[in-house]
């Protein structure tokens, strides 16, 4: 048996499959109700029981610590809706939520392209491409704490690497993370850097389950390798697109790590993230209340978010 | 021509990307390195980073922990999610999206806010400064879990039902045709789980107060002084932190490469 | 075919590693030490970086001395240590004694996590043991005081032809050495003194103004005073000093241009003593030159035992040792740690026979005229906002006026 079987009839998640593959699949008329509903509590309980226990009781803690102030040292004080009040109407808040828009905005498409760049070249027949994979995936591994002084002292405007390089080329760099205007697009390429390796990953293992006929199939119709990446490879990669976009957008509405080592937040405040606001008023301000409000709204962003790409998926996701 | 320049954009790429650690490599190397340019070759390379960190913590004590809890949650996270993963996209059972996106919710509040009822769940527990606590927010993991989804969604739904007709449950398919089908996706997540137990900080900060019971990043950062630190020793520690993750990523790719290579005989 | 990764035993191993979990290192810790010793528990940030030991060999003589009582030392980095501090009250697992920096000690004060101390205070420095009392009660104790001091390098001085410093250098002086050591072609520059609130509200003091009301109920520092200070802080950057973009702020920036030999005066603490010993340069400290008032940064740590504590007179008996007793004070002095708080300063006599720097009595002439930062409940947002506004005004962001005048704004906000 070859697990290059191409996977035709998968079934399409979330929505629901057309009645006749429903009547196809296993068991699911078989056994009793009950029968049933003991199947899917067996695959689900060792991870629904921990993720209850560990996550969703803290999340629902850190609720009704937002609903309250509190320095962490004395007691709590209820104060009501009062924490998310004051947050909608401080125009930090807004700029911190306008600051991880705008990073989400040029780090998504770049790290993206890049990843999609990597993974296809290292998809080729390429010789030493392990070596290579290995390569671009490392940055991967590697912690901020690190790697982001690393960024700041290459992009360090007067005696940084890359200022340096721009400069043999006649090209005078910009401040990057001294100027307000260039601090965020500075953390936006170290974070792309460090990122595209897992992209580079999650996408060629969706490459590798494009089978190789599709490929000869277009190949005989006599289609360009452009068509063939637009008609063939991307409608196929789509699943892994997609999964890749959700879960690098549910991460980059947390950015926090490279922006605290590499700008503290600054230059005037042009990097200052909702979770470094979330970590300073928890840590550093003693405003436990406020900071669990703040995240209790970029929870509802990023779930809204999230909902509107499963619920789009159907538009552009093709599963085979 | 097309070859060749494909040859050097990707040696080019690889080389910017492996900087960062040749510049770490190299400034373990150079005693009494600050961070900045450090000469290509140190004047005087030496190992004494290595020596001070061995000596500054009860450094083999520390490895052996992290690498047990990293060890451990990985392998609970690939048979937690991958079973929740069959059941996502194999089962049909009402609720099924919305219990779907209560596992993503949790990926959606960030660590900073959840450590403090977290820790405080620990006490009722009694289970603050113990392995449990260190292990526990990391038996299941939803991110694991949506990932290996979409790798079931892609093993043939003709597999099951093939199995099925053999009288196959469940259970069988899961273990027998399912499990083995996903292997590149399951060597995927082992090394994402690994590394995101391995670099690990704010919470075993706040629940270890024993040094016994410390892991890497903590011993790691204890090199980071008030007014001062020695970068050398730091990017030592680093380079040592990240030699498992290389090491395991090297051997995850056998297992995706073994996918390709299985493709291409077709 | 072989599945070495096969789910049966990826299973099997899990559960084994994860019952185990369960099993080890529970309770590693009982509450009553060896033969029923009182074990208090101490969590510092001090001793991290170097002095691990020496703290060590604190406790033990004190245990020796105190054969009922085990001390357990906590050290956290001090970059970690009041998450993880916070936490552990939240909690209400924080340790029995705990060490907390002067600006820290008033919010805990005021929240009532502190147990009241009765100790007869004669050992200590008089205005560092009142710094930790609060309404009148004696609420933590004095560990250990350092000050700032102008560290500079004598053989650029020489190369330059430009005098050392002396104790009654001001702002002018400083300003018109610094012009003529930096030499930016060389990569040598004559001053560092960051624009930050540490900085601010000592230059502040130097000019002769107020940072809040006599009340505490406002900001003062919007004034001639305080725009000479940010002024003088501010004009640094680009001049005589590193600017931002040339690495200023980045970790460590200072301590290795200094060390590189290229910076000839530098604004910085005495704990830098000890790193600086082996530099191939020639260099002394001297008291920061002042405006018109002198006035020096002082910094303090202090000791508390929490409320909660089981074991209250265990803990201050070893807040007592840690922070008066001849072994502290010898194996402080040793070891090149931050000084001791004791009023005796015959006991400190050791500390000034050793070299470099050759002038250690300007660290206690400095303590002459010292200046305590302004504490208000909400500190951190304070000296975050200050900070923020002063840098602003050393990257030509805003005129210093504006600077000035924002940062007084936002800090009123936090009164």
């Amino acid at each position: 048996m070859s697990t290059s079987t191409a996977p035709r009839t998968q079934r399409q998640l979330p929505p629901s499959p057309p009645p006749k593959r429903r009547h196809r699949s296993t068991l699911r008329y078989g056994g009793n109700r009950l029968r049933r509903a003991g199947i899917v509590a067996l695959f689900l309980a060792p991870s629904l029981i921990p993720l209850t226990l560990f996550t969703l009781v803290p999340m629902v803690s850190s609720l009704w610590v937002a609903l309250h102030d509190w320095n962490l040292i004395t007691p709590m004080e209820f104060v009501g809706l009062a924490n998310f009040r004051e947050l909608l109407t401080d125009g930090d808040t807004w700029a911190a939520f306008g600051h991880t828009l705008g990073y989400i905005a040029g780090y998504l498409p770049l790290v993206y392209l890049l990843g999609l760049a990597a993974a296809l070249a290292l998809n080729t027949a390429l010789r030493g491409r392990n070596v290579f994979r290995a390569a671009y995936f490392l940055p991967v591994v590697t912690s901020w704490v690190v790697v982001a002084l690393l960024w700041r002292w290459l992009l360090s405007p007067a005696n940084g690497l890359v200022n340096h390089v721009l400069g043999l080329v006649g090209i005078d760099g910009p401040g990057w993370w001294t100027d307000p205007a260039w601090a965020m697009p500075s953390v936006i390429l170290a974070s792309a850097w460090k990122d595209l390796g897992f992209v580079m990953i999650i996408l060629l293992a969706g490459l590798q389950a494009i089978p190789g006929e599709l490929y000869d199939a277009a190949r005989v119709d006599g289609t360009s390798a452009w068509q063939r990446f637009r008609h063939v490879t991307l409608p196929l990669l789509s699943p892994s697109t997609f999964f890749v976009v959700v879960i690098s957008l549910i991460n980059g509405f947390q950015v926090f790590d490279q922006v605290y080592v590499m700008t503290g937040g600054g230059p005037a405040g042009a990097t200052e993230v909702v979770v470094q606001q979330i970590y300073d008023l928890t840590f550093r301000y003693g405003r436990a209340g406020d900071a669990s409000a703040l995240s209790w709204l970029l929870f509802a962003v990023v779930l809204v978010v999230t909902i509107v790409q499963v619920r789009g998926q159907r538009r552009w996701v093709t599963y085979a | 021509m097309r070859r060749a320049a494909l040859y050097a954009g990707v040696t080019v790429g690889a080389l910017v990307m492996l900087f960062p650690f040749t510049w770490t490599v190299i400034t373990s190397l150079t005693p009494g390195a600050g961070l900045g340019t450090p000469d290509l070759i140190p004047d005087e390379p030496g190992l004494d980073a290595y020596r001070t960190l061995l000596d500054a913590m009860p450094f083999w004590r520390i490895l052996a922990n992290s690498l047990w809890i990293a060890v451990a949650s990985t392998l609970l996270q690939l048979v937690t999610s991958a079973m929740a993963a069959y059941a996502f996209a194999r089962l049909d059972f009402p609720g099924r999206n919305a219990l779907f996106l209560v596992y993503l919710a949790t990926l959606m509040v960030p660590m900073q806010v959840l450590v403090v009822p977290l820790f405080i769940e620990m006490r009722e527990l009694n289970l603050v400064d113990t392995y449990a606590a260190l292990l526990a927010p990391s038996i299941a993991s939803a991110f694991g879990v949506f990932l290996l989804r979409q790798a079931v969604a892609q093993v043939p739904i003709e597999l099951d039902e093939a199995a099925t007709i053999d009288g196959a449950g469940h259970l069988r398919i899961f273990v027998s045709v399912v499990w083995p089908l996903m292997r590149p996706a399951l060597a995927t997540f082992a090394v994402l789980a690994f590394m995101s137990s391995w670099n690990s900080f704010l919470w075993p900060l706040v629940v270890i107060r024993s040094p016994e019971l410390m892991t890497l990043p903590l011993g790691l950062s204890t090199l980071h002084g008030q007014f001062t630190t020695e970068w050398d020793v730091v990017m030592a520690g680093s380079v040592i932190s990240i030699v498992p993750i290389a090491v395991l990523y090297l051997a995850a790719q056998k297992y995706v490469i073994q996918g390709v290579a299985r493709s291409g005989l077709k | 075919m072989a599945h070495p990764i096969r789910l049966g035993t990826v299973a099997a191993a899990a559960t084994l590693l994860a019952l185990s979990a369960c099993s080890q290192g529970s309770a590693t810790r009982e509450d009553s030490g060896e033969d029923g010793q009182v074990v208090v528990r101490y969590m510092e940030f001090s001793s991290n970086g170097g002095n691990e030991q020496h703290l060590e060999e604190i406790a033990a003589s004190f245990e020796r001395e105190n054969p009922g009582i085990d001390v357990q030392i906590e050290t956290t980095p001090y970059a970690d240590y009041f998450t993880k501090l916070q936490t552990a009250v939240a909690g209400g697992t924080e340790a029995d004694a705990f060490e907390l920096n002067y600006e820290n000690f008033v919010t805990y004060a005021e929240s009532g996590a502190l147990a009241e101390l009765d100790v007869d205070g004669g050992a200590y420095t008089p205005s560092l043991l009142e710094a930790f009392q609060h309404d009148g009660a004696q609420l933590g104790l004095p560990e250990s005081f350092s000050d700032v001091v102008l560290f500079y390098n004598k053989d650029l001085f020489a190369a330059a032809g430009v005098p050392e410093p002396t104790a009654d250098w001001t702002w002018e002086d400083e300003r018109a050495a610094a012009e003529a050591l930096t030499d930016t072609a060389a990569g040598v520059w004559g001053d560092y003194q960051p624009a930050t609130f540490h900085e601010f509200y000592k230059a502040l003091a130097q000019a002769g103004g107020q940072f809040l009301t006599e009340d505490g109920s406002a900001t003062a520092f919007n004034s001639p005073e305080g725009i000479a200070a940010a002024t003088w802080l501010a004009g640094k950057s680009g001049t005589v000093m590193p600017t931002e973009a040339e690495g200023a702020g980045t970790p460590d920036f200072d301590s290795t241009l200094f060390r590189e030999g290229k910076l000839a005066m530098w604004h910085s603490g005495i704990w830098m003593f000890g790193p600086l010993a082996d530099v191939p340069f020639e260099w002394d400290v001297v008291v920061e030159p002042g405006d018109v008032n002198q006035a020096s940064a002082m910094f303090t740590n202090g000791v508390v035992v929490s409320a909660n504590s089981e074991h209250p007179e265990e803990a201050q008996a070893w807040l007592e040792f840690l922070t008066s007793s001849d072994t502290t004070v010898d194996t402080r002095l040793n070891a090149g740690w931050e000084l001791p708080p004791i009023a005796d300063q015959d006991k400190l006599a050791p500390y000034l026979e050793q070299t470099p720097p050759a002038n250690r009595q300007a660290v206690f002439d400095a303590l002459e005229e010292t200046v305590l930062p302004p504490v208000i409940v909400r500190q951190q947002e304070m000296q975050d906002a200050v900070t923020e506004e002063l840098g602003n005004a050393a990257a030509g962001r805003k005129t210093v006026e504006q600077a000035v005048a924002d940062a007084a704004a936002r800090v009123d906000e936090l009164l």
